[in-house]
């Protein structure tokens, strides 16, 4: 596909003057106004609650608390994703309320709802009402959870495991375990982070009561999946639910969610026959927002004596906080398992994951959503291995790599690889590395008094999987544009800008005449949202088979305007013509010919499944560290991905972009880190949580390798995630690489400067593991 | 926010007697601190007096062998000024690199030092020069203007209106940001000043302090390997989720090395 139809996003000039419509954009100036009091600690039984003051306090309009949920009929928030086992237990769902009931779990819960005239009533409201609280002992950290007599956060959790998963083929690993030759283990610690999308959670709720419908205006990711589970926890069918959004500043997968300040404002609405706003707040997004990662990973590689890998096991513990998240258990097993043995020939694997309760808040898919570690615990075990058998990195992974010729590749755990060029990614990337060249360069950093390392890491991931049809809708208006109807909503990725290429390069129309629609009051579009890395391979795919659709109907309208039998007619840039013959008519001059009708004859839709894509890629990152101050900094980073087709190079390099530069903030310094005696947040605020920055990854070179997927229309593999996979086993290889020669043996991220000097400091003092956080035993 | 009342002050003068009349109002410079602390509602002042329309507060002058800064002028301004440029680069460099661009066009000097954040750049280079804070009441030396953390020597109802620099042979800051916040982890401004050589550190510790030993290192040899070996001990300095005090007490030597480095260039 040609690439020179791209000048620019179609959302730029409305996003960059500042001309967005955010969900608090909308103009509601008849809306009442929420404040939550939220609890102030991480684990207690609540006494009893007091809002008397507050009900008497000016302005105020209504007090609302878990006991109106419970009248009003309120259901547990959902958990939406499970997958299925076969033998293994069954998860246990333990009731979220949207407002917390007998007991806070977490420290920032939502206890009471004030709503009043104005945000600041509210909020002064809120102050005035009292809770008693009978202090529970907190627990947060995931192994402390699951020690015998650990403080239980809920009654029907009992020893706060949520579910043990398993996935693979255990006999089989531990038979071929028994043959190996070397068995290599390494530890690691994928720490917590907190997505911060730009815009803070936040809503406008109406009910309108003639039509019994529920019109909830916040962010999201996917208006008709966001309804869905609205509607789950009102009680009511997902038809009576609207999600209406046009811009949503940031999402990252924690905007997928429904949330409980959603559900108490539609029914405060309900209560009270207006629009109630919530205005949140960027404190209120750090403590409640949906977290991500905290896994405590432990991995085993054996190998036979000439560097074969034979099998690899997994065991991890995953804190995942008082709650389990709407968005569902996916990112917490399955997606971590299903790519479990990466791009290595390695079909018998096996993994168990422990999904434990703490006293944090709830923990589920962020850009990732479980790939990032798997990927990061495999390429550091296989580059463990490489050191501690002295083989060359590279080597170790090429002698691994599946090969061209064993797709479709399956593995026991029941995932397929459909197809991939695993050693010509590899080998873009050593190319454009100068891999060679390195100790040179070390050596010159070093006498800079600098410590430069180097890694390589591969990755997979599955990305694009999806329950149900995704549906695309295509519309002729009658003001002559072409609207493009779709569940899935862009929350900076640039989707009006891509599905409207995709839609434009079959039928030959302007980009400018085609619009996208996806979170509109009334529309009823089927299939999931954005994530996952899902958009363009799957609504991108309806879309272009939607497109083809208009192409066929345009043949039989063409065929009848130039009397012709519809086979007999071509369809080629925008114009169809009779084979052979100069009569022609426009695809534009059809479309006018019936501009005004309803619906117009050219209107299509396509809705589909497709299959799991697996895009992978090999990044080399080199780093340099400051030893005087731990500072270390990126000085080139290559990214080789396949990711399919490229649809268009521009979005594809911003995605990119993007999710390496996420990947850099966790391994650099984003981390939440609750304090273990009091379980509150210690990162709360901007003040205390670095966020990347576009320095960081200054030395970024993005390189497609496309090996095209026949598993959809477009030949396209997610991309939205596919950096942060990457980035953070490559980053956390190259700080280790450059730590090594000064005696660090081990380095869990995050590469803060303080945490670097401390390596430093430890190895010196014959501590080389001293930066290891958690050892586990597989069992 | 709570609700206040809010007034701009049209002179010195005005402020001044609109703040005595009400113990719980506060002056409101560039708000890039107490607005953030109001908003969070960890501030409740009953009003603001607005310095903001005192055009009077807001210059930079040559006054001799001094540099004299008004207490409005903003780190954007003080960054840009020629004089300032000319007089103290080091201290040019300092406003230019404390915050981001917007909190530089709003914050001043005169708010910074009232704040005496323990992480704030200011307290360091007025330490460091060895500045006189001037207020609506006297004339307080830099040394015994800054106390623990958030706290001054300022007085009820005092207002900053000035601080006037020595202008030193040589000076450099070096700060090493914290992640986050980018506020000084640890700072050190380094000056050979007319009255001898000064060391002031802000970050590390509960508040800006002098290190003797590095001063007199460098007053035998102005050069980092002078200090490079001067250890500040850790006891009393800052630990947090950002820096250990053994972390920040290295990090004293490496910032006082390269400041003397770069002031030496
Ligand atoms: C995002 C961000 C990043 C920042 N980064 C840095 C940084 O890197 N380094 C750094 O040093 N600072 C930093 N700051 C703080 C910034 O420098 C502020 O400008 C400064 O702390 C306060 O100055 P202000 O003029 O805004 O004062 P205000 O916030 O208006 O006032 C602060 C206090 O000083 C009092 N006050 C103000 N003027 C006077 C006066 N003339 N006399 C007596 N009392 C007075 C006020 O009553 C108030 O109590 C940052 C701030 C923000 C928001």
């Amino acid at each position: 596909m040609s690439h020179d139809d791209f000048h620019g996003r179609l959302e730029d000039d409305r996003m960059v003057t500042g001309s967005g419509t955010y969900s608090l954009d909308w103009d509601f100036p008849q809306a009442a106004h929420a404040w939550f009091l939220r609890a102030d600690r991480a684990h207690a039984q609540i006494v009893s609650i007091d809002a008397s003051a507050a009900l008497a306090h000016p302005g105020v309009i209504a007090v609302l608390t878990g006991e109106d949920l419970q009248a009003a009929g309120f259901k547990s928030l959902p958990v939406l994703t499970i997958p299925t086992r076969p033998d293994a237990m069954k998860p246990l769902l333990p009731f979220r309320p949207c407002l917390a009931t007998g007991k806070v779990r977490m420290a920032g819960e939502a206890v009471v709802c004030v709503i009043a005239e104005t945000q600041q009533i509210a909020m002064d409201a809120t102050e005035l009402v009292s809770v008693e609280y009978k202090e529970l002992p907190p627990v947060v950290d995931a192994l402390d959870a699951l020690k015998p007599g650990a403080p239980q956060v809920h009654a029907d959790v009992p020893g706060n495991l949520y579910w043990d998963y398993d996935d693979g083929d255990q006999a089989g690993t531990d038979a071929l375990f028994a043959k190996a030759a070397t068995i290599v283990k390494h530890d690691l610690y994928n720490h917590r982070v907190i997505g911060n999308p730009m815009e803070p959670r936040c809503c406008i709720s109406e009910y309108d009561a003639a039509k019994e419908q529920y019109f909830l205006y916040s962010p999201t990711q996917g208006p008709r999946i966001q309804a869905a589970m609205v509607a789950k926890v009102l009680g009511v069918p997902t038809d009576k639910v609207d999600v209406v959004a046009k811009d949503t500043g940031g999402g990252f997968g924690i905007r997928s969610a429904v949330y409980p300040e959603y559900c108490v404002t539609l029914l405060a609405s309900k209560k009270l026959g207006r629009p109630v706003c919530w205005n949140g707040s960027r404190s209120e997004s750090f403590l409640t927002d949906n977290q991500a990662r905290d896994f405590i990973c432990h991995g085993e590689l054996a190998l036979d004596d000439k560097g074969k890998f034979l099998s690899m096991r997994f065991y991890m513990v995953a804190n995942n906080g008082a709650y389990l998240a709407p968005t569902g258990l996916l990112s917490q097993t399955r997606s971590v398992t299903s790519c479990i043995t990466g791009v290595y020939d390695v079909p018998v694997a096996h993994a168990r994951i422990k999904l434990v309760a703490t006293n944090t808040a709830q923990v589920a898919a962020y850009r990732g959503a479980g790939r990032p570690i798997m990927s990061t615990m495999l390429e550091c075990l296989v580059e463990r291995a490489a050191i501690d058998l002295d083989m060359d990195p590279v080597e170790i992974r090429r002698n691994n790599l599946i090969r061209k010729d064993q797709f479709p590749y399956a593995m026991t755990n029941g995932t397929t690889y459909d197809c991939g060029d695993f050693e010509a990614v590899l080998d873009d990337a050593l190319a454009a590395a100068d891999w060679k060249g390195f100790e040179q360069r070390r050596a010159e950093s070093a006498k800079r008094g600098k410590l430069r390392g180097r890694a390589l890491s591969t990755y997979i991931e599955s990305t694009a999987a999806g329950g149900i049809p995704d549906e695309a809708q295509l519309r002729f208006e009658a003001d002559g544009t072409l609207s493009l109807f779709a569940s899935s909503h862009s929350h900076g990725q640039g989707h009006e800008t891509s599905f409207a290429q995709v839609v434009s390069r079959v039928l030959g129309l302007p980009m400018k005449t085609i619009k996208l629609r996806t979170g509109e009051a009334g529309m009823r579009v089927g299939g999931g949202g954005t994530g996952g890395s899902r958009s363009m391979v799957s609504f991108g795919s309806s879309f272009f088979l939607g497109a083809q659709e208009v192409v066929k109907k345009g043949k039989e309208l063409a065929a009848k305007e130039l009397e012709a039998a519809p086979a007999d007619i071509t369809f080629d840039h925008g114009e169809f013509s009779i084979a052979g013959t100069d009569r022609r008519i426009s695809l534009q001059n059809l479309i006018q010919k019936h501009q005004g009708t309803h619906p117009h004859p050219l209107d299509s839709s396509s809705a589909n499944k497709y299959g799991m894509t697996y895009p992978n890629g090999a990044h080399i990152a080199e780093v340099e560290i400051d030893p005087e101050t731990g500072v270390t900094d990126i000085i080139s980073y290559i990214a080789v991905d396949d990711i399919g087709n490229v649809i268009t190079h521009a979005l594809v390099e911003g995605q990119m972009q993007g999710g390496l530069t996420q990947g850099a903030g966790q391994i650099f310094g984003e981390h939440a880190i609750y304090d273990r005696e009091s379980g509150q947040l210690l990162t709360g605020s901007f003040m205390d949580y670095p966020m990347p920055r576009a320095v960081l990854v200054e030395g970024l070179q993005i390189i497609d390798h496309p090996v095209p997927t026949a598993l959809n229309p477009l030949g396209a593999k997610g991309v939205g995630e596919a950096g942060c996979t990457g980035a953070l086993p490559t980053l956390s290889n190259a700080i280790l690489d450059a730590l090594r020669p000064v005696g660090v043996k081990h380095f869990d991220m995050p590469a803060t400067p303080q945490r670097v000097w401390q390596a430093i400091q430890e190895a010196k003092a014959g501590r080389p593991s001293a930066m290891l956080s958690y050892t586990l035993e597989y069992a | 926010m709570y609700a206040f009342k809010y007034a701009k002050a049209k002179s010195v003068a005005d402020a001044a007697t609109s703040i005595a009349a009400d113990p719980d109002a506060k002056l409101l410079a560039g708000g890039q601190s107490l607005i953030a602390a109001m908003k969070l509602r960890l501030s409740q002042p009953s009003a603001l007096v607005d310095l903001g329309n005192i055009a009077d507060l807001r210059y930079t002058r040559i006054e001799g062998d001094t540099l004299v800064v008004g207490a409005m002028s903003t780190h954007a301004f003080v960054a840009a000024c020629a004089d300032v440029r000319k007089a103290i680069p080091a201290l040019a460099a300092l406003a230019g690199d404390i915050g981001d661009r917007q909190v530089r066009n709003m914050g001043t000097i005169g708010g910074s030092i009232a704040t005496n954040d323990p992480a704030a750049d200011y307290p360091a280079g007025c330490v460091g020069l060895g500045a006189t804070i001037i207020t609506t009441k006297r004339k307080i030396a830099a040394d015994d203007f800054f106390g623990s953390m958030y706290e001054t020597a300022l007085e009820p109802g005092e207002i900053i209106t000035a601080v006037s620099f020595p202008i030193p042979k040589r000076a450099a800051y070096i700060k090493f940001k914290n992640q986050a916040s980018r506020f000084a982890l640890v700072g050190v401004f380094v000056a050979e000043t007319p009255a001898g050589v000064r060391v002031a550190v802000t970050g590390a510790g509960p508040g800006v302090f002098r290190v003797a030993e590095m001063e007199k290192a460098l007053s035998a040899k102005f050069a980092p390997e002078s200090v490079a070996n001067i250890k500040v001990p850790a006891d009393n300095l800052n630990a947090d989720l950002h820096a250990q005090a053994d972390y920040r007490a290295h990090l004293v030597t490496v910032m006082a090395k390269r400041a003397v480095a770069k002031a030496s260039e």
